[in-house]
């Protein structure tokens, strides 16, 4: 009788084990007891530090679709904020008159469709070029937002305090409350993206990826796999973009332009690109990173390490976000998610070496 | 008809900027299939390392330029050696976010020095006014930019067709297992085809500061300008890039110069190209002249 | 000695003095930095000065300077951690960060000073608590109108905006002013950093503009202001505060001659205390000479001291300078500030309806390669009567 809580290697016998979504009940556990510790992050955490969590978790909801479209479907996207800014301005268009409950998913349904409008060259265009086609969406939407004044030409448009089961949310508890809501949302699409691949439409993904010529002569429909995968990254853009605006209190251009769509790519790369984890890791550790630096530069400002006209601060953010990018490329290709699967196996198989 | 023929000038006059600035995107992608999102900063580092030797060292002008020159080459062969050789045979996006992380990068290190942020300009090294004919205008500064770009054009041009270097380089392109069972060695071409990258950066980033002034944002801005210019011309293709820059500077001007009275707040050339080029994909997936990808299951 | 006990007095004061931090968030890199840069280290020289030379009142006001690259969520968390901390004011910088925290700074009644002379940053709604430190974009532009109607009744103007809110705020204004100057809004065109403009400026030049009057950043006026030189276009050009200045005379050269500016600073080489004090400040804490010609150092010194000068009072009123109480009674001192810090054209003055400090502006002229003034200091009585309606 073999012990499921002791297992020490793979003793999976058919495919039905294998496409499970978790491997041992360990895995079962440790992710319960993960969940637990994130519900219960709040309690030890300052409003500063909440901010940061916010960011952290609305950044992987974004990132998480940018890994359904770049990571799983191949598809380079470099407009992931402007799906986010689609959702974001949904979401504050409605917000007068309708519970936020509502807004962000709504958002998230306008950002799905204009993925799949975005999605439409795809049939036609592949690699680099569609990589330009997306860098053209980005700019054709911030152009856009410029010229609506029903969008205040990407000048702040409020958002009004939320009323949740009769109770207002103040600024005391603005980040608190939020960061539930982004959390819980964040748990439901990481669920949904990790079923997603033992979908057919999952292993159609990749087997558009890895070739669309032999998934075509298979049967699937590489056009529509593609643009499908656009409106779903989008989609998760979009929830993304509204949650942004209700934690951010205004939608403002600035938040959804092309440093940002930049900036997820770079966290997607850095966590490890189609990976689950990677998507929560790439985030957190690049804006933790930029926090640090601040903090680093500003202790070398007060030793006097700084010289007239240049602000070492200034300069260690960009540097260090390259930096951490290019070393990342060049020594750990597959990102922060390879150093936890490596950590997990290790426990996985202790007292073992293998 | 003077309006038009001035706006047609003007786009030819930009867009042979732009060719300057395509080509040694062209150039890279050509022979080692990288698509450089670095390259606004190298022009940047062509326009900086001019004006700090002639600021601060009194150096001449066009020896600045050509020192310049020189240190880019070296600094597109060093990025080559250190951050792409160790990628060769990663996924397209890991190849692109090296250069996005790249860029993040010399962007930190020129704000290491004094011209990090600010505006600079270089002394004034040719002329007032311009040349005037048919009553269209062209400054100087623009003369000059038309003048080094055919001068890079016909340099690349003879180089890749009568040096053996050019020969090999081609051949690389063509295809590499080819070249390297024929003794190509395409690690030295692909070094070789980022150091003249950087060359015609620096050109281009001498010529943006000589019109616009030395700024990192504004010369940064043009690199990502250049990117509708070769996914129109076509990745792979220097003619290309020529005739896809000036395609793009004169439309730019025509939509500036037709179409922003026709918009509230106007600003229609930053969006114009990019729509232009969405349609000639449609049609061309592989831009104009882009060498059409035959795949195989 | 005498010496040490001394030294040990300064510092056991030093050490005793309470401590209260004031933030200053913007883009030291990114886009505007060209005037963020200069504008921190303004903020930086005027704290060092005003503590060294006990303008605090006896605290010690601990100023920092944060990079947020020009991007909101930065902002928005340095102000977090600037309202957790209790500090009793915080120095902003871009438009869009501004509008954007307003909701939160007008619910925790934050004292908040950008460098973003948006009119919206005080229009309600949620503006109570957001004071700019000289006149807005929308009055500059006024004055510029009003000038060129005096130069040339009934001119053609076009209004040469950057792309974003910052550029287009003050549009409607001038419209309305326009109609009342008797001036003639041909087009507003956005404009953004391009290479060449000829294409505007032929435009502009077939639809007999007389003057382009620029909302926009120094380095693509630089270039259009260039551009129309070599056409030999008969345009005159005008800029509001961040249009023009010493920037601008650097880039575009000769081209620049003749260029109307309007701010409410003093020239670095103008003979006046204000100037004087300027290049002394930047001279003792050895700033390079890009900073001492620029009009943003003189910008975040007038910033930090706005700021300073109603925390001191504060506390020379007995009321507390931190958390919730600071934050109250530094903005009860800003309602009644008026003080002359000796940094711009006019004197400081807030009131409850009043949330701009320097209200007078100068209008400054390009000439010899230097602005030089062509206006006394004035406020803009038409802007009033066009935005205010009174």
């Amino acid at each position: 009788m073999r012990n499921v809580w002791a297992e020490t290697g793979n003793y999976k016998t058919d495919y039905r084990q294998d496409s499970s979504i978790f491997a041992t009940r360990l895995e079962q556990l440790s992710l319960i007891g993960f969940l637990l510790a994130l519900f219960l992050l709040p309690l030890f955490l300052s409003r500063t530090q909440m901010f940061v969590a916010d960011l952290i978790v609305i950044y992987a909801l974004a990132v998480l679709g940018l890994n359904i479209i770049t990571g799983y479907a191949g598809l380079i996207n470099i407009g992931q904020a402007a799906f986010m800014g689609v959702g974001a301005y949904t979401a504050a268009l409605l917000a007068p008159g309708l519970p936020f409950w509502l807004t962000i998913p709504i958002g998230g349904l306008v950002a799905a469709l204009a993925g799949a409008v975005v999605g439409i060259p795809s049939l036609r265009i592949k690699h680099l070029y569609l990589a330009i086609a997306t860098l053209a969406f980005q700019v054709i939407f911030e152009w856009i937002v410029g010229h609506s004044p029903l969008l205040k030409q990407g000048g702040a448009i409020p958002m009004p305090r939320v009323v949740f089961l009769g109770y207002r949310v103040g600024y005391k508890n603005h980040y608190y409350f939020w960061y539930f809501v982004a959390l819980v949302v964040l748990i439901l699409l990481a669920f949904a993206f990790r079923n997603l691949l033992r979908t057919r439409f999952g292993r159609a993904l990749v087997a558009v990826r890895d070739n669309d010529r032999a998934a075509d002569a298979m049967g699937m429909h590489p056009g529509l796999t593609k643009i499908f995968a656009f409106a779903l990254g989008a989609f998760y853009a979009g929830v993304a973009g509204g949650l942004y605006a209700y934690f951010s209190r205004a939608v403002v251009i600035e938040d959804y332009m092309l440093p940002v769509s930049i900036k997820f790519l770079a966290m997607a790369i850095v966590g490890g690109l189609g990976s689950l984890p990677g998507s929560f890791f790439g985030p957190a550790f690049l804006v933790l990173l930029d926090l640090n630096m601040e903090d680093f530069a500003n202790w070398m400002k007060r030793l006097g390490l700084s010289y007239a006209g240049v602000d070492i601060a200034s300069a260690m953010r960009p540097l260090t976000f390259g930096l951490v990018i290019v070393l990342f490329l060049v020594f750990e290709p597959r990102g922060l998610a390879n150093w936890w699967r490596l950590v997990r196996n290790y426990f996985k198989n202790w007292p073992f070496r293998y | 008809m003077t309006y038009f023929l001035q706006l047609v000038i003007s786009g030819l006059v930009v867009g042979s900027i732009y060719a300057l600035a395509a080509l040694g995107f062209v150039l890279i992608y050509k022979s080692s299939r990288v698509i450089n999102f670095a390259h606004g900063q190298f022009i940047a580092v062509g326009a900086f390392v001019v004006y700090a030797l002639v600021a601060y060292l009194g150096v001449n002008v066009w020896l600045a330029l050509l020192l310049s020159l020189v240190s880019t080459a070296l600094l597109g062969f060093l990025v080559e050696k250190l951050f792409l050789k160790p990628l060769v045979g990663q996924p397209i996006i890991s190849v692109i976010m090296v250069t996005i992380g790249l860029a993040s990068l010399i962007d930190g290190l020129v704000h290491l020095t004094p011209l990090g942020g600010g505006n600079f300009s270089l002394p004034k090294f040719l002329p007032e006014g311009g040349i005037a004919f048919l009553g269209v205008s062209v400054s100087y500064p623009q003369v000059l930019a038309v003048f080094l770009t055919a001068v890079f054009l016909l340099a690349f041009g003879w180089f890749f067709q009568r040096s053996t270097l050019g020969a090999a380089m081609r051949a690389v392109a063509d295809d590499q297992m080819a070249a390297m069972s024929l003794g190509v060695s395409v690690e030295h071409v692909f070094a070789l085809a980022w150091a003249a990258a950087g060359i015609t950066a620096a050109a281009a980033g001498f010529i943006v500061g000589t019109i616009s002034g030395i700024n990192l944002e504004g010369l940064v801005a043009i690199g990502l300008r250049v990117f509708p210019v070769v996914i129109l011309g076509g990745l792979d293709s220097i003619p290309g890039a020529v005739i896809g820059g000036i395609i793009i500077g004169v439309l730019e001007n025509l939509a500036t110069g037709y179409l922003d009275p026709l918009v509230p707040g106007g600003g229609t050339s930053e969006v114009f190209p990019f729509l232009v080029l969405l349609l000639v994909l449609w049609f061309k997936p592989h831009g104009l002249f882009g060498t059409e990808e035959i795949e195989r299951v | 000695m005498k010496r040490i006990a001394t030294l040990l007095a300064m510092v056991l004061g030093l050490a005793l003095a309470q401590e209260v931090h004031l933030m200053w968030s913007g883009a030291i890199t990114g886009p505007t930095s060209d005037a963020g840069k200069y504008y921190a280290q303004g903020v930086e020289d005027y704290c060092r000065y005003a503590n060294a030379e006990g303008l605090t009142g006896g605290l010690k006001i601990v100023c920092e300077t944060r990079d947020d690259q020009y991007n909101n969520a930065n902002t928005q968390r340095n102000f977090e951690e600037a309202l957790e901390r209790g500090d009793p004011a915080f120095l902003g910088y871009s438009t869009g960060g501004t509008l954007q925290l307003k909701p939160l700074i007008q619910e925790v009644g934050m004292t908040f000073i950008p460098a973003s002379y948006h009119i919206g940053n005080i229009d309600p709604p949620n503006n109570d608590y957001v004071f700019l430190p000289i006149a807005s974009y929308s009055e500059q532009v006024i004055a510029l109108l009003e000038y060129i109607a005096k130069e040339k009744p009934g001119a053609k103007v076009a209004l040469a905006v950057h792309p974003s809110p910052f550029g287009r705020a003050p549009v409607p204004d001038a419209k309305k002013a326009a109609a009342q100057l008797g001036i003639k809004i041909v087009e507003v065109q956005e404009m953004t950093k391009g290479l060449d403009y000829t294409a505007t400026l032929k435009r502009f030049a077939n639809e007999g503009v007389e003057y382009i009057v620029y909302q926009n950043v120094a380095g693509p006026v630089a270039t259009m202001v260039k551009d129309a030189k070599r056409l030999g276009l008969n345009i005159k050009h005008a800029g509001a505060h961040y249009a023009g200045g010493p920037d601008l005379l650097r880039l575009a050269g000769d081209a620049a001659e003749g260029f109307i500016w309007v701010t409410s600073y003093y020239m670095p080489d103008e003979d006046v205390p204000a100037a004087a004090f300027v290049r002394k400040l930047g001279k003792m804490y050895q700033r390079p000479a890009d900073t001492l010609e620029s009009v943003h150092y003189p910008s975040g010194m007038l910033a930090a001291a706005i700021a300073i000068e109603a925390i001191k009072r504060a506390h020379k009123a007995g009321k507390p300078v931190t958390g919730d109480a600071g934050r109250a009674a530094v903005y009860q001192q800003m309602l009644g500030l008026d003080f002359d810090p000796g940094l711009a054209v006019g004197p400081v003055t807030y009131s409850k309806t009043d949330h701009v400090g320097v209200d007078k502006l100068r209008v400054l002229k390009a000439q010899g390669g230097k602005f030089v003034p062509v206006s006394e200091p004035f406020q803009s009585k038409l802007f009033r009567k066009v935005h205010y309606g009174k």
